[in-house]
Order: structure tokens, then sequence, then C-alpha cells
């Protein structure tokens, strides 16, 4: 799979982003400090972001300008979030929605999802949280039916299940060939804790324990064997990355 | 005040609508047997009449004529009140009445006639029958109306003597009985007034007597039980969502004003606010576990329940769990069974109840002890079982546990909310099962700690369906 550049994740140093590698958000978010928050955030990221304060501005806007990817909380004046959504897909605008609420029982982020939202997200929330879904929305992992999956010095393949590193066979029980198979197809992208639980395990609860650490603790001594540069690497405050060159 | 508190209880419209039904039925009851006996009375008259016209007609017009003058004096005039004989041209010769009946056609048939039709005689005739008699003169027979009219008067006088005293009998038992369940009513209100006021351990007198209105009383009571019960939860559970909050937030307070008026470096600041979004990371764990306890236990949750197998979901949790408890030297087992185990349940929700009780049978077992995950049958309840050899729960807070907040001091220096099994209690109940907390037997120095959960039979569901 090859890995689009652009999209790698920013430098610790703000740079200009080049044209055409500026994602354009709209958000959609009736509190100004938690929007001024994630303006501020996604700016330094080179995101371009407008923001409406209502529902009906939204979906105005929505309706009549391109964007990338949008950010839309569920309770808004005017128009709720799902309503705007729906309007959305009604006429046939597919940009990627990441839904933000306070809500956050099970039951409200399966309606998030039905009314055709792309992820969801509750608050209170880790901005690198946000980031890291915006750029999984941006970024849809290929789904076509490659038998054969790249990664840098990783090979993997999905009929035999197995996975090669620099043509070494590398012996994965069935969670750590799950585990690594979602890595590889989003390489370079900031994974988060709750992603890997929910899309890996679909399970939708926060564990006690560093559970999914371990995991990634037990996958990475297999793959970064001793002498190789590391490809899985831990984003402090944030999660995990396959990062590959 | 209490005089027309009495007329408006439902005891006394009861009585007064059973009076009024009782009168109805009453003069329902004699108006047929009047009816009846007035159409036995005709019968009788007309049989009487024609029987007697035919025995006179046969009689020589001499003894007719004495026969007529002497029942003016005699007894039988009490059964046939008016004999008359006229002649051919209808005029009077002997008897009651002076004059031929207005209407009476001599035709040997039985004749109505208006008393004023019989030309002013004292005596009211009403049935009549003309017959030819020999000589070429008239008998007219008549039978008056007297019977019947003092059958009358007599039926509505026993009606009338019978009738009042009976009403007066139902209205003046209406009114002790409505007196009575007044003043019931009457104490119940001013419970009710004093709960209202903020007295809420007031309670609905409790009688002897086991009618609707004690069973009733009996029923508010135990729902003031239970509201009282609830709102003590609530009070606990706001100080202790007060209490908890406030000690990672307390924290966080400490350090950011540490951090403001101390000169630290980019590196000591980055490390600082680190640790303080940890804590306020705490503190949303514990709102956001409170919020789904509230979720569940409204029971908003059962939209997802459908068939879950009980053995798959024992191998998902042991596949997730199995490389921390590898991390921590525990072995984490499960008993494989041939036959499966479903039942009807939210998978996302049972999945939670089994990650909590294995999480915290991991957290609470020491290096070298064992968790193990048994599903089996029981009879015809379904049981799902976490077994561990840890540090075990003291047999007087094995039923404190499950409530908020609840920490054992064994467990106070191992990290969590509090919040664990709450939650599991909450989601268990929500399928109506059962979570029964028990001492682990297998091993002598480590007694551990069973969780069952016991799906009842009506969860279960059974192979083939």
């Amino acid at each position: 799979m090859s890995v689009p550049s652009e999209n790698l994740p920013p430098d610790p140093m703000p740079t200009v982003p080049r044209p055409e590698a500026t994602p354009r958000v709209l958000l959609v978010e009736d509190d100004g400090k938690i929007a001024q928050e994630v303006i501020e955030e996604l700016e330094s990221r080179h995101f371009v972001v407008q923001h409406e304060f209502s529902g009906a501005a939204g979906l105005s806007i929505g309706l009549n300008a391109h964007f990338d990817v949008m950010i839309v909380d569920r309770m808004l004046p005017e128009l709720d979030g799902l309503t705007l959504i729906e309007t959305l897909r009604e006429r046939q605008v597919h940009v990627p929605v990441l839904v933000l609420s306070a809500l956050s029982a099970v039951d409200d982020r399966v309606s998030g999802l039905k009314a055709g939202g792309d992820d969801y997200l509750t608050k209170p929330f880790a901005m690198e949280e946000l980031a890291a879904r915006l750029e999984a929305l941006l970024r849809r992992p290929d789904t076509s039916r490659h038998t054969m999956l790249r990664a840098g010095p990783l090979e993997m393949d999905l009929i035999t299940r197995t996975v090669r590193r620099d043509g070494e066979l590398i012996e994965l029980l069935p969670r750590e060939f799950r585990l690594l198979e979602y890595l590889m197809r989003r390489p370079n992208q900031v994974l988060t804790r709750n992603m890997l639980l929910e899309d890996v395990w679909n399970y939708r609860f926060i564990p006690q324990t560093n559970l999914v650490d371990v995991h990634i603790g037990k996958l990475r001594r297999k793959i970064d064997e001793t002498g190789r540069p590391p490809l899985i690497q831990s984003i402090r405050g944030a999660g995990f990355m396959l990062r590959v060159s | 005040m209490f005089r027309n508190e009495l007329f408006r209880t439902a005891t006394f419209r009861l009585t007064l609508a059973v009076v009024a039904a009782m009168i109805g039925s009453a003069a329902l009851q004699f108006f047929f047997g009047y009816s009846q006996a007035n159409v036995f009375e005709a019968k009788r008259s007309d049989t009487l009449l024609l029987r007697e016209a035919s025995i006179l007609q046969h009689e020589t017009p001499e003894a007719l004529e004495q026969q007529v003058r002497d029942r003016a004096t005699d007894d039988l005039r009490i059964i046939m009140n008016a004999t008359t004989l006229f002649d051919a041209g209808q005029h009077y010769i002997v008897g009651d009445l002076h004059s031929w009946p207005t209407g009476l056609v001599a035709d040997g048939r039985v004749h109505v006639i208006a008393p004023e039709a019989t030309g002013g005689s004292s005596v009211t005739v009403l049935r009549m029958v003309a017959v030819s008699v020999p000589g070429g003169r008239y008998l007219v027979l008549g039978r008056s109306r007297q019977m019947r009219t003092e059958l009358r008067l007599m039926m509505r006088h026993s009606m009338l003597v019978s009738i009042v005293p009976t009403v007066l009998f139902a209205l003046i038992t209406g009114i002790i009985l409505s007196h009575r369940a007044l003043s019931r009513v009457k104490v119940m209100h001013e419970a009710i007034d004093r709960i209202m006021e903020g007295d809420l351990h007031e309670r609905l007198p409790a009688g002897r007597q086991n009618d609707d209105l004690q069973r009733l009383a009996g029923s508010v009571n135990r729902m003031l039980d239970r509201l009282e019960q609830l709102l003590d939860e609530i009070r606990d559970v706001g100080n202790d969502i007060a209490h908890d909050l406030r000690t990672p937030l307390a924290r966080v307070r400490a350090r950011l004003d540490r951090a403001l008026n101390a000169d630290h470096s980019a590196e000591a600041l980055r490390n600082v606010i680190a640790r303080t979004i940890d804590d306020l990371d705490q503190s949303f764990a514990i709102i956001t576990a409170l919020l789904r306890i509230g979720e569940i236990e409204n029971g908003r949750r059962r939209a997802g329940f459908g068939t879950v197998d009980l053995g798959a979901l024992v191998a998902d949790i042991v596949d997730l769990y199995e490389p921390i408890a590898e991390t921590k030297g525990i072995i984490l087992a499960c008993a494989a069974r041939e036959a499966p185990i479903r039942v009807q349940g939210d998978r996302d929700l049972l999945i939670e109840v089994l990650a909590n009780l294995v999480d915290n049978a991991i957290k609470f077992t020491p290096g070298g002890g064992r968790v193990e995950i048994h599903t089996a049958m029981n009879g015809e309840c379904a049981l799902l079982q976490v077994i561990d050899t840890g540090i075990g729960i003291p047999a007087a807070e094995r039923k404190a546990v499950t409530g908020r907040f609840y920490r054992s001091d064994k467990s106070r220096h191992i990290p969590g909310s509090g919040l664990g099994l709450s939650l599991v209690s909450a989601i268990v109940a929500l399928h109506h099962a059962q979570l029964d907390i028990t001492p682990t037997r297998v091993h002598e120095r480590r007694p551990g700690v069973t969780m069952t959960i016991i799906f009842p039979p009506f969860c279960v569901v059974q192979a083939g369906n």
C-alpha cells in the first residue's frame, strides 16, 4: 500500500503547508471556547478551519462549499447536528463527518453513525484523539481486496496469514496479526487506544488496565527485534503509530 | 363541611345508587303484579257475568223479575253489582239501573262501559253484558271495578309501607359506612399532607382491616419506602461524587498552583501538564462511569439485546486479557465446554461485565495466581463465573462492593474508581440476572473470589431455538 507523503503527521516546528496538503475542515460547534481550542489545535496541524456556531449556518456552508472533512457537534442551536448530517447525505454531500458529542451512550453513538456520521467522539476528548480520528477519516484505509499489504519493510499476506520483515518470517498469534493488519492499513497515522479497542476488538468500554499497551508491547517485541529500527512507536499522550518511510 | 364531604364520598354515592335501584325494582315488581291481577280480575268478571246471564236466561219471566227484584237487596250484590230488566224497547222494568247504558249492545258479550253511560247510577259499573230473555225483554248484568280499585290501593299501600323503611335503612347504613371510610381517608390525607411538607418518614396509617383501602395504603407505604431509599441513595451518591471528584481536582489545582508560582523548565511544565491531564481524565472517567450506570439503570439499553453465546464471549475476553495476565505472571484459563450456552442479552454490555470482572480479578491476584472463567448450566440457569486466587473480599464487604464508590481498605492502593462493580451489577440487573460473590475454595492460603452471574431460565436460549 502506498503512503501519501503529504499526510504525514506534522513536524514539531510549524511550517507553511503546501496548498494541496491543506485539508479544509468545517467545524460546527456552538461552544465558543471548545471551538477556539479545536481551531488552534487544527491550525497548528496545518488544517484550514472554518467555524460556524449554528446548525443552520453549518448546513448552508456545508452544502455550498467543498470541505475535506466536517466536525459536527450533536446539540446545536436552530438545527441539531444529526439533522444537519442527514440533510447533507440526502443532498448527496459525502464529506466525511466526525460527530462530536457530550452524549456518550452506545445508543447515542449508534444513532450518530446511522444518521450518516463516519466517526463519533465524545466530550471531553483529547486533542490528539480528535486529530488522529480526523486524519483517519481523511485517509480512509484502502479496503480494496488486496491480498498483500506492504508498509516499509513489512509484508503481510492475508491469504496465507503470514508476515515478513525484510523477507524474514515473523510468527504472530491471530490477535497480533489482526492488530498489525490494522496498523499496516494506516501507516504513519496516530492511532489512539480507543480507536484500537473499538476497531480491532470491536469493544466499547474503557478498561481500567493498560490493555492496549500490553498488546502493542507484545507485537512490538516480535516486529521490532533488537538491532532493527523500531517501527511501532508510542506517541505520548495520544497512542501509537506504525512509522514507515 | 364534614357533612358535605360525607355526601361526596364514593360509598355514599354508591348507597344512593343502590337505593334508587331498590325503589325502581320494587316499583316494577308492584306494577307487573298489579297488571297480572288486573287481567285475572277482568277474566274472572267476564266468566261470572256470562255464567250468571246464561243461568238467568232460562228462568221464566215472572221468576226472573222476582229474582232481579231480590238481587237489589241480597248478598249477591257484592258479586254482581248491577242486575236490571228492560223491556223490548229498552225501557226500565226493575233493577239497579234506571236507564239503558249508552253504548251497550245486547249481543251476549261483555262490554266495558264508562260510569256516566249508566245514567247516573250510584254504582260504578264498568263491565256489562246484555242478553235477551223470554218475554222479549233484556237482562243487563254488570260488575263494578271496585275489586280492582281496592287491589290497586292495597298494592300501593303495601309498596309504600315496605319501601320507606328499606330505603331509610339503606340510607342510614350508607351514611355510617361513608362516615367510617371518610374518617380513614381523612387520616390518610393528613398523613399525605405531612409527607408533602417534607416528613419523608411519615406513613399512611396501617389498619387491621384487609380491605381495598388498606391494601392501597400498604402499596403507597411500600412506594414511599422505595422513594425514601432512592432519595437516600441519591444523597449518598451526590456526596460520594463530590468527594471523589474533589480529590483529583484538588490535586490538579495544587499542581497548577505550584507550577504557576515556581520557575519551571519547559520539560518540567510539560510533565506537570501531563500529570494534570491524567487527574482530569480520572475525573472524567468517574463522570462517564456514573452516567453509564445511570443510563443502564434507567433500562434504556434493551435495544441491543439479542442471542449471545457465553462461550464465544469468554474466548474473546481471554484473547483480550491473556497478554496482560501473562505480563503479571497470572494464568488466565477458560474451561472449554462442548455445548454452547446462549442467553438473551446485549453483547457489548456483557463483554463490559466480563472485562470488568476479569480486570478486577487480574488486578487483585498476585503473580503466580490463577484466574479462571467458566460457563456452566445449573439446572435451567446459565452460569458465568470468574474465579480468582487473589486477595479475596471479606464476608462483611461482599454486599457492599457492588455499591457505588465502595473501595475495600485492602484495595485502596490499587488504582480504580470504585465504580466497576456498580456498573457490573447494573448491567446484570438489566439482564434480570443475579451476581453472587463467594470465596474461592481451591486455594488454602489465598481465598480469592468467585464472581458468579446467574441467568434465570427465561433468559437462556435453548438449543435449536
